[in-house]
């Protein structure tokens, strides 16, 4: 319960920051939609004879999505160590606060962020053309299978931050987008990849993420496939919020 | 009870870093305690363990009662803490951080407005509350921050190094308001500081540290009397070897208790210190040392760590006028 409290509150600051400094996070709507464009614009035409595939925006859609949850989520991590660096966060520390609540509050706020942005970039990619098979609940999940990517990304972030302290390093999680976005189906359906990429592809969990988002706007309810992207979140998920949870121990210890 | 209390607390930090080596420490409640030190002897790794936020190698401390490393929850309940370099949030204004805050320390829904609103009007920020604290000069986040450390009432405060950085009216200031939390609402302050005068003006009793050791304690008058001496201080031309041969040319003169030297100037404590600057001028003449500056003055917090340690507090603050000086 205190937990709770703690973390809505946490969560109210973080997203007050959000609204305050609106110039940061226009950029992770804008950056995604930008390369959606470009992207649909320079092969739109040619990806039916190319590879089958006729509704390239609708193919696109979920890079865009997944690029803006990895922009959003990346500065999370800065968010941190930027309370780290003032001091700020020794001063939550010291409240009563459970400690928890301190990286809840944060991924919380992550979380309502992304559904956020995500909702503004699905709708303008509906608008270019991409369809929503799934319909109004499709749109929904596609939103929420956003947010809860965002929780495991900000893992990456926010794991560093805390067992860094250093901006610098925090950004890492940034970096570590183009390999998870651009080793996925991204541009082309893994089929026609190279042998070693599609094997890369396969062993990347972001490829299930994409794959299951895209079935809800291309095809409808493709259940295999939402579980298999569910799955894959979880696993991720595990492994970045472990991490962090073991660095905001290490660090309050 | 004591409101805090320590028995041989040591923070070692690996590789062999001793911050903190041995401190006792017994502050019964309703006290101002200063700590006093030099930067590096130890200061705020001793209040980060009392406060919570670090663990110590070995020892216990508790506060109000409550083991530090045990029952550090209940812990930070009880205290304020206000650390060095205010760690505040620039793009939150003053009132939402005091708000947060509140949250943070579960006061009761109905009575965080009063709380905070009474808090500002203690601090003097009511025009600059609803302003990102961005836009604060160093003065007023530290009072923001002293605000901060009490939104829920608490009756042990922490405060380190509260006026570091601060300009003469700057600190007056937050001395004011440190005084009048203690008078008014009997809080225990702990208080760490760098200069001696802030420590003689508002600490009942101050520890000196030095490399993480205490090396005096007591109240600030009899630290002071400890010395039982005025303070002459004669710097000489030529630096430290001069100062040597000039300690060594002082050695037998009648009526000092200590003669020291400290990089180029020889401190003499000595009884009657005006009726003895004319003979230890004339000694060091005899011995062919000029002089370039001779001060007298009351013993202070400094000379009581001077001739604990053999050095000064490192404290920027200025010394007093010369009596004589060589240059004029």
């Amino acid at each position: 319960m205190e937990t709770l409290h703690a973390t809505f509150y946490l969560m109210l600051r973080c997203l007050r920051e959000t609204i305050r400094q609106p110039a940061i996070e226009i950029g992770n709507i804008f950056i995604p939609l930008f390369f959606f464009f470009v992207t649909v614009g320079a092969i739109g035409q040619v990806t039916g004879r190319a590879f089958g595939v006729d509704n390239y925006e609708g193919f696109q859609l979920p890079i865009a999505i997944l690029q803006g949850v990895a922009a959003t989520c990346s500065s999370s991590g800065l968010g941190m160590t930027t309370d780290i660096e003032r001091g700020y966060f020794d001063k939550l520390m010291l409240s009563p606060a459970p400690r928890l609540a301190l990286v809840l509050g944060r991924l919380a706020a992550d979380a309502v962020r992304v559904m956020a942005f995500t909702t503004v970039i699905v709708a303008v990619g509906i608008i270019a053309g991409s369809g929503m098979e799934a319909g109004v609940l499709g749109f929904i999940a596609v939103i929420l299978i956003a947010g809860l990517f965002g929780l495991a990304y900000s893992g990456i972030g926010l794991s560093i931050a805390l067992r860094t302290g250093s901006a610098q390093a925090s950004q890492l999680g940034f970096l570590l987008f183009f390999p998870l976005i651009f080793i996925s189906p991204a541009l082309a359906p893994k089929e026609v990849f190279s042998g070693w990429l599609e094997f890369l592809a396969t062993i990347n969990p972001v490829t299930y993420v994409v794959e299951g988002t895209r079935s809800l706007i291309l095809e409808g309810w493709d259940w295999e496939a939402l579980a298999y992207a569910l799955l894959s979140i979880a696993g991720f998920a595990a492994v970045t919020l472990s991490l962090t949870l073991a660095a905001l121990r290490r660090r309050t210890a | 009870m004591p409101a805090i209390f320590a028995e041989a607390l040591t923070k070692h930090f690996p590789p062999d870093i001793e911050a903190v080596n041995g401190i006792d420490l017994s502050i019964p409640e309703g006290q101002i305690f200063g700590f006093l030190g030099p930067n590096g002897s130890g200061k705020t790794t001793t209040v980060r363990m009392l406060t919570t936020l670090l663990r110590p190698t070995s020892g216990r401390a508790e506060v109000s009662g409550l083991d530090v490393a045990r029952d550090a929850a209940k812990v930070r309940k009880q205290i304020g803490v206000a650390l060095q370099e205010a760690g505040l949030d620039d793009i939150q204004t003053g009132r939402e951080l005091l708000h947060l805050q509140a949250r943070l320390y579960g006061v009761p829904s109905a009575r965080i407005k009063s709380r905070v609103d009474y808090l500002i009007g203690i601090v003097d920020l009511e025009d600059a509350a609803d302003r990102w604290v961005k836009t604060y000069s160093g003065g007023m986040k530290r009072r923001l921050d002293l605000a901060a450390a009490l939104v829920h009432e608490p009756k042990v405060v922490f405060l380190d190094e509260p006026t570091t950085g601060l300009d003469p009216i700057g600190r007056e200031v937050i001395w004011r308001y440190v005084k009048q939390l203690n008078e008014r609402e009997g809080v225990t302050i702990f208080l760490t500081t760098q200069y001696m005068e802030e420590a003689d003006r508002l600490a009942d009793d101050v520890a000196i540290l030095d490399r993480g050791r205490i090396v005096a304690e007591g109240s600030p008058q009899e630290l002071k009397a400890s010395i039982g001496a005025d303070v002459v201080t004669v710097r000489v031309p030529g630096g430290a070897g001069q100062a040597a041969r000039a300690e060594e040319a002082l050695r037998q003169l009648d009526g000092a208790t200590d003669i020291r030297s400290v990089e180029d100037s020889v401190v003499i404590y000595i009884k009657e210190g005006s009726a003895a600057i004319a003979g230890i001028v004339l000694r060091l003449s005899e011995a062919s040392i000029p002089v370039e500056e001779v001060t007298l003055a009351r013993p202070t917090l400094d000379d009581v760590f001077l001739q604990k340690t053999g050095h000064h507090i490192e404290s920027g603050e200025q010394p007093p006028l010369p009596v004589y000086s060589g240059k004029q």
